[in-house]
């Protein structure tokens, strides 16, 4: 391919092309943990189910449900912003944040149940995957809220569509934690 | 109503919750006489599509073919590549 269309391809990638170096960084780093997961389960399956089912899958699925709509959030205020309403978009990006801390508050309830339980990261290897692995992920849901008040506060489109789109790669990488950490027996 | 049905942001976050809530009941099939290798399977297939639902509909790739297709196929590679460490134990 020349290099005109191979910087044609990169054109249409919608927004930022660095945005997408990181999603693409970020899924390969997670990416990489998850197969780790998987290769390490495959010398104690015995021990890693026994290790999950001390997991609290509701609360999992629950968030699950929260990081998919505070997307649909993001999402809309991109195309609130392209409409320019920007009160509506910002709403929305506020929406998506509020989102963002009870996925926090579910999940530091859950870490406060396992610290309480005793279940640490030397407990088994399930666990400590389990604590880096969304630990590193709750920390991106962190940084991703800063970034939607960030960008609600300079709202111009491209702001608006980078930032968002680093929102859809945090809740991306969790539609794949939580299955393979949570579900798979 | 009929509005939000037609959308595709909206039909997307649909479709992100019906194969959420499928994948954590396909989880509770285990022990209930269905091969568990089968339910693995297809709750690393519902996460594939999952990911295929965010990557079109909340980033947009579903305006680019070119990229929609190529992650896609990236991302089942690599979801087959988690299903094979998954069927490893269970030979």
């Amino acid at each position: 391919m020349s290099e005109g269309a191979t910087e044609s391809r990169l054109s249409e990638l919608p927004g930022d092309l660095m945005m997408w170096v990181l999603i693409v960084s970020e899924l390969l780093v997670f990416g990489a943990g998850l197969a780790a997961f998987l290769a390490v389960r495959t010398t104690d399956t015995g021990g890693f189910a026994e290790a999950q089912d001390l997991l609290d899958r509701t609360a999992g699925g629950i968030n699950t449900a929260v990081l998919v709509t505070s997307g649909l959030c993001a999402a809309l205020a991109v195309r609130w912003r392209r409409a320019h309403r920007r009160l509506g978009a910002r709403l929305w990006l506020g929406a998506a944040a509020l989102l963002g801390g009870l996925f926090l508050w579910v999940k530091a309830v859950e870490y406060g149940d396992k610290i309480a339980a005793g279940i640490g990261t030397e407990t088994h290897p399930f666990f400590t995957f389990y604590y880096l692995l969304t630990g590193f992920h709750a920390a991106h849901v962190a940084a991703g809220i800063i970034i939607l008040g960030l960008i609600a506060w300079r709202d111009s489109l491209n702001n608006l569509e980078t930032g968002t789109a680093f929102w859809h790669m945090v809740d991306l990488v969790w539609v794949l934690l939580f299955p393979v950490i949570y579900l798979l027996r | 109503m009929i509005g939000l049905i037609g959308d595709s942001l909206w039909r997307g976050w649909a479709g992100l919750l019906i194969l959420s809530l499928a994948s954590t009941l396909a989880a509770q099939w285990v022990g209930a006489g269905i091969a568990t290798p089968l339910i693995g399977a297809l709750i690393l297939a519902l996460a594939y599509f999952k990911a295929r639902l965010i990557l079109s509909r909340y980033l947009g790739l579903a305006a680019t073919p070119f990229w929609n297709r190529g992650f896609g196929m990236v991302l089942g590679g690599y979801m087959a590549g988690l299903l094979v460490l998954y069927l490893i134990p269970l030979r």
